[in-house]
């Protein structure tokens, strides 16, 4: 059994485990979200060691003695509360589905850039499809996060 | 799987000699599994035993792709923010790209003539691909010595970005003195093998910079580049988008010469607009009540419930397209432990059928699979592992049939029946009732004629949560919760399916990750009931991508041949429509699809002569039924380039030309129905014409730009037939006003407008209130969440109960505040006496004790017509585009949107922009990027790497959404439906700005870059504007 931490909390998981699946179906962990388990979607996007990555791509033996953060952990990242913040001022959403990866991929670009600019946001959204949006209402919503952040830096 | 870590690379060597698979970042083989490779029994990581990181040129194989994108390596960092997503990027590693043999960067590590170094020696880029052996452990690049090499990179693909590549090109080129003295060209990527174009460049090698002959040079390199073709792209459009893209980036992008526009519309004075967006809403921009546990991801969708016990569910597909059923054999599925329960059409006690228009779907097959996504069997087990195992111990003997791979083969006589009922599903045909003679005399009467075939595709809805859910055993019958746009049609369809009164059902279907359409028709219901009664036990089921994609419906495709003749001054008289659509193997409400796109034949416009027929047809393609819009954007799509093209006929503005032609305001719709007061077609014109999207703008050196606008006319409703009713309540209960609606959250705002609504109405805050939504036991009936009537039933329910429920809270008031209900209001937080000068309620909600629902039945507003299905209610707006046509790839890109919309008063501002933004992006999607072909009656795309829904990069830079809230004086309709306007006249704004840039309209959807490419290469063959006039 490989060892890693869950939002803080000591965990294991089997080598050969898909992260993802091991979330969903082995400890019923169903904030993280899957819609196409091939790397193309972002809906299962988690942070590993503060950076997102694809929890569909992942396995266990990736992740030995790794910090992994799901959505679950956003509250724990500075990054993830302004987000939060922004992002309910802006409606970032409509079905919501996309949200937990799309948070994630945006603390991931917040915490480690604390003023990226519009395309650097863009970039970090790349890997995530929403259908419901059209991504203008997302977008606010992370632009409005680094203001904030720009303003609590002030 | 095994996983096997070794200590050296001597040991990992020796076990990948006996096996194993190399893996660094492995973040490239869910996909090649997902497309049909088994997985290997061995997994050998090698990360931690190859260099990672950047000295200098030199790349340690380890390094992932993410690092390098940021690293200012020549050529080859751009060329990795070309690879997949950062996400992804952070996984995938510079030698792992270089080992698949297929990684998008290995032109670009030709080009720069990479030194592979292996645990076997060093070796060139394509001397490693050719015989690669050993482990890589580092790369160095070498760009060519120069202090400034000019260097290319281009990736084409399906979309903007995070696609697979149809070809990638790199080249870096080194000048002395005016002569080419370096030079390096590589193409390669996805399908296209890597390749080195030496002829191209010993052909270039020495010449003078400016003598280069382009023309020569583009056709040597295509000659030269070995490109397959594949389901998505031919070799020809990859052998000259390289080519084009390798000349262009060394070059510079070719001249070319101007290119005919559309005039631009006179400015007409605007009407009321309000500007939908945080800062112009202020107080009307709230925060939506289902967000605060969306963003944290604590909302609980019903593919996420766990509960200790639950069974796992999952389906046998058929995987074939067409096959008689000669046996299934379960039983040693049913004997393999952990196995709970094993359904087939076996297990059905009552009507082995469903669908909406009619029930011809089975629920398990009995004799007969029609397409390949066809549900044959179920099973039921203590996990996931045991389930699949299951399935794949059921034996189905199946004899195959002829597949009807296309529509009109479908109805020619002799093609194999997919129902015996016949392939012709449904015939609709109306007209204006005219004599062969008037009809050939409109036609000897025109001026101008424009035919067209218009093709729509086979849009996949796409909603982020599959379909999905979990049933149990509840009292003497069944809960099911699974995502779905209307709770008692899925508990009616189920009962008849079980046999089982519909009081014993009890249906949730909120909340929805997604639908548009899509879970309209029943999905996994069958199965997780069948399951759930059969096994005693809770069970859940949740498809995976690649399941939804071959089994759930898809939007109707459509060819649309249109023939419009107006006079000389622009006035449309004439028009003949002959429509063909295909359902798929089964019909669901297809036939309704197909009704409402001919309901829309002559869109808002008042033409004096017209036929139109159209017939739907059986095959074997899948399933299609509702999508957003509803047939209704696929006419628009056709009827609004019509008018653009008969316009640059007439030599008239596209605003003017409709002018000229909009239906009078009042009069009868196109089957001769009365129609619902407040038409603003005028309004929305005049918006149009103002507005600033005309006004030239900024694109990319090559790229060529354009401006298209379109109207938008959409019926709101189920139409005169169906039954269109709903029911509606309003309670107090624990505190709370609950707002009793049986429609679904599927993220377009339901309990954010329930909230506006009812505050609005009865004065209280958004926060008093708590929707009860999405469950057949504590919601009433209020009819489905589809053809954008949810405004509607929400605003009609709040003004039929809230004087009533009003009445009462106040009246419960007064008997404890003993005195007149007439001195009280209802103000946040509860109740207060009127002249209190507080903010404080004097009584809260709670103080009031619970008061029983104040209900209320009633129908949608319908026309008396009844000959056929018609819309009395309709939306109105106007859509403009921007575009950039890329004169390199034929690729299509929006720059801006701007939509204007008249649906009335808006009830939740941040709701109805949302549905607009993202109606506008994902018809973009399917104007420019998305199908679901099929070969075979196989669908060629599995998931989400060949289906190309749009991402961020393929989404405008801008939309601006406007809404003309005003109705008719006398006008008792409320808000119009806004679910649907969005999508509604996209295509043709696209299309319609397409020919402003390059002159051509394009008639078939997705836009086909090729087909860009080829119009485009006519224009240098004539480079003189005399004999552009003869295009328009
Ligand atoms: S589920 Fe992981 S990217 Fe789609
Ligand atoms: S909000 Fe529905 S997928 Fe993004």
């Amino acid at each position: 059994m490989i060892q890693f931490k869950l939002n803080g909390v000591p965990a294991q998981i089997a080598a050969d485990a898909m992260l993802v699946t091991y979330l969903r179906e082995d400890i019923g962990a169903t904030a993280t979200k899957i819609g196409c388990d091939i790397g193309r979607c972002g809906a299962c996007t988690v942070l590993r060691d503060g950076a997102p990555i694809n929890a569909c791509l992942v396995m266990g033996w990736q992740i030995e003695h790794a910090e992994i953060t799901t959505i679950t952990g956003l509250e724990t990242q500075p990054a993830g509360r302004v987000l939060i913040k922004a992002m309910e001022i802006e409606n970032g959403f409509q079905c919501g589905y996309c949200a937990p990866g799309v948070m994630m991929s945006l603390t991931g670009l917040l915490s480690v850039e604390s003023l990226p600019d519009d395309a650097m946001i863009e970039e970090a959204l790349e890997g995530n499809i929403c259908r419901c949006t059209g991504y203008h209402s997302i977008l606010r919503g992370a632009r409005l996060a680094r203001d904030m952040m720009k303003d609590t830096r002030r | 799987m095994k996983i096997t870590r070794p200590d050296s690379l001597k040991e990992a060597a020796k076990l990948i000699a006996t096996g194993g698979v190399a893996v660094a970042g492995g973040s490239g083989f869910q996909l090649e599994f997902s497309q049909g490779q088994t997985p290997p029994a061995q997994y050998v990581p090698i990360g931690h035993l190859i260099p990672k990181g950047i000295q200098g040129l030199t790349l340690g194989a380890g390094t992932p792709l993410e690092e390098i994108r940021h690293a200012n390596i020549p050529l080859l960092s751009k060329a990795c923010a070309d690879v997949a997503a950062p996400n992804v990027r952070r996984l995938a590693t510079l030698g792992g790209n270089l080992a698949w043999g297929k990684g998008c960067l290995i032109p670009a590590l030709i080009a720069l003539d990479a030194v592979v170094e292996t645990t076997e020696g060093a070796m060139s880029v394509l001397e490693y691909l050719k015989a690669p052996f050993g482990i890589i452990l580092s790369l160095t690049v070498r760009p060519l010595e120069d202090n400034k090499p000019k260097s290319t990179w281009r990736k084409v693909g399906l979309r903007q970005a995070f696609t697979a590549s149809i070809i990638a090109s790199a080249g870096m080129m080194s000048v002395k003195h005016g002569q080419i003295s370096g030079l390096r060209l590589a193409v390669g990527g996805g399908a296209t093998p890597p390749q080195r174009l030496y002829d191209a460049e010993a052909w270039l090698l020495g010449q003078t910079l400016e003598d280069v002959d382009l023309t020569d040079l583009r056709h040597r390199m295509r000659a030269e580049i070995s490109a397959p073709d594949c389901a998505f792209r031919t070799a020809s459009y990859r052998k000259r988008v390289a080519a084009a893209g390798l000349v262009a980036g060394l070059f510079g992008a070719p001249d070319v010469p101007l290119h005919k526009t559309t005039r631009r519309p006179t400015k007409m004075p605007l009407p009321e607009l309000t500007e939908l967006s945080r800062s112009a809403g202020q107080k009307r921009w709230q925060t939506r009540p289902d967000m605060p546990a969306k963003v944290r991801g604590k909302l609980l969708y019903l593919t996420d419930k766990r509960e200790a016990q639950m069974l796992v569910g999952r389906i046998l597909r058929a995987g074939r397209p067409h096959a008689r059923i000669l046996a299934i054999d379960t039983s040693k599925a049913e004997a393999l432990s952990g196995v709970k329960a094993v359904v087939t059409h076996r297990d059905i006690k009552g009507l082995n059928g469903f669908g909406i228009v009619f029930q011809d779907q089975p629920a398990l097959c009995a004799d007969k699979v029609r397409y390949t996504g066809d549900p044959v069997a179920a099973v039921a087990a203590i996990d996931e592992a045991t389930a699949s195992k299951a399935l794949s111990l059921i034996k189905v003997t199946y004899e195959d049939l002829p597949v009807v791979t296309e529509a009109r083969a479908a109805l020619m006589p002799d093609t194999p029946l997919v129902h015996e009922t016949g392939n012709l599903v449904t015939e609709v045909s109306h007209g204006r009732g005219d004599t062969e003679l008037e009809w050939t005399e409109a036609w000897a009467n025109v001026a101008h004629i424009v035919e067209e075939t218009y093709v729509t595709p086979r849009q996949m809805h796409g909603f982020m949560e599959t379909e999905g859910g979990w049933a149990a055993p509840e009292g003497a019958g069944l809960l099911i919760c699974a995502g779905g746009q209307h709770g008692a049609r899925d508990q009616m369809q189920l009962s008849r399916i079980l046999d089982m009164p519909t009081e014993n059902l009890r249906v949730i279907t909120s909340p929805t990750g997604g639908a548009f359409g899509g879970k309209d028709e029943l999905t996994v219901q069958p199965a997780l009931a069948l399951l759930a009664q059969k096994s005693g036990q809770a069970v859940r089921l949740h498809l995976s991508r690649a399941e939804s994609v071959q089994a759930g419906t898809k939007r109707n495709p459509m060819w649309i041949k249109m023939k419009t003749g107006c006079d000389a001054k622009g006035k449309v008289i004439v028009q003949d429509v002959d429509v063909l659509s295909e359902c798929g193997a089964y019909a669901s409400l297809s036939p309704g699809v197909l009704e409402t796109a001919m309901e829309h034949v002559v869109g808002p416009y008042a033409i004096a002569h017209y036929r139109a027929r159209g017939r739907l047809a059986y095959t074997n393609n899948g399933t299609c039924g509702a999508f957003r819009g509803f047939g209704a954007n696929q006419m628009t799509y056709a009827i609004e380039c019509q008018m653009d093209r008969l316009a640059g006929l007439c030599g008239l503005d596209p605003v003017d030309m409709r002018r000229r032609n909009l239906r009078a305001l009042g009069s009868p719709g196109v089957l001769g129905q009365a129609v619902a007061p407040t038409e603003r077609l005028p309004e929305m014109l005049a918006a149009a014409s103002a507005s600033r999207m005309w006004q030239p703008f900024a694109v990319k050196e090559d790229e060529w730009a354009g401006v298209g606008m379109a109207l938008n006319y959409q019926g709101n409703g189920l139409g005169t037939i169906p039954e269109d009713e709903a029911d509606f309540g309003l309670a107090l209960k624990d505190g709370k006003i609950q707002a009793l609606c049986g429609l679904d959250e599927m993220g377009q705002g339901l309990i954010a407008s329930l909230h506006a609504a009812v505050s609005d109405k009865l004065g209280c805050d958004r926060a008093d209130i708590y929707a009860v939504i999405g469950d057949t036991k504590h919601a009433p009936d209020s009819g489905s969440t589809t053809a954008a009537r949810g405004g509607y039933v929400v605003w009609r329910g709040v003004e039929e109960t809230a004087p009533a429920f009003q009445a009462a809270l106040l009246g419960r008031a007064a008997q404890i505040l003993n005195c007149a209900s007439d001195t009280l209001a209802i103000v946040p937080g509860g109740i207060t006496k009127f002249g209190l000068n507080t903010q404080t309620p004097c009584l809260t909600f709670a103080d009031l004790g619970d008061v029983a629902p104040v209900q209320a039945h009633y129908l949608f507003p319908k026309t008396n017509y009844t000959k056929g299905n018609a819309r009395f209610i309709f939306a109105f707006g106007a859509t403009l585009a921007r575009i950039a046509v890329n004169r390199i790839t034929g690729m299509v890109r929006v720059v801006d949107f701007e939509m204007h919309t008249a649906a009335g008063p808006v009830m939740d501002m941040a709701s109805y922009l949302g549905q607009m933004e993202g109606g506008l992006v994902q018809a973009l999607g399917a104007t420019l990027t998305e199908d679901m072909p099929y070969h075979a009656g196989h669908p060629v795309a599995r998931n989400f790497d060949s289906y190309m829904m749009p991402n961020v990069k393929d989404a405008p830079e801008h939309i601006r959404v406007t809404a003309h809230e005003s109705l008719d004086p006398e006008d008792p309709f409320g808000p119009r439906g806004a679910g649907e306007l969005g999508v509604g006249a996209v295509a043709p704004a696209i299309a319609n700005a397409v020919a402003d840039a390059i002159g051509f309209w394009p008639a078939i959807t997705p836009i086909s870059p090729e087909t860009i490419l080829t119009v485009m290469d006519s224009f240098t063959e004539m480079d003189n504007l005399t004999t552009m006039e003869g295009r328009a």
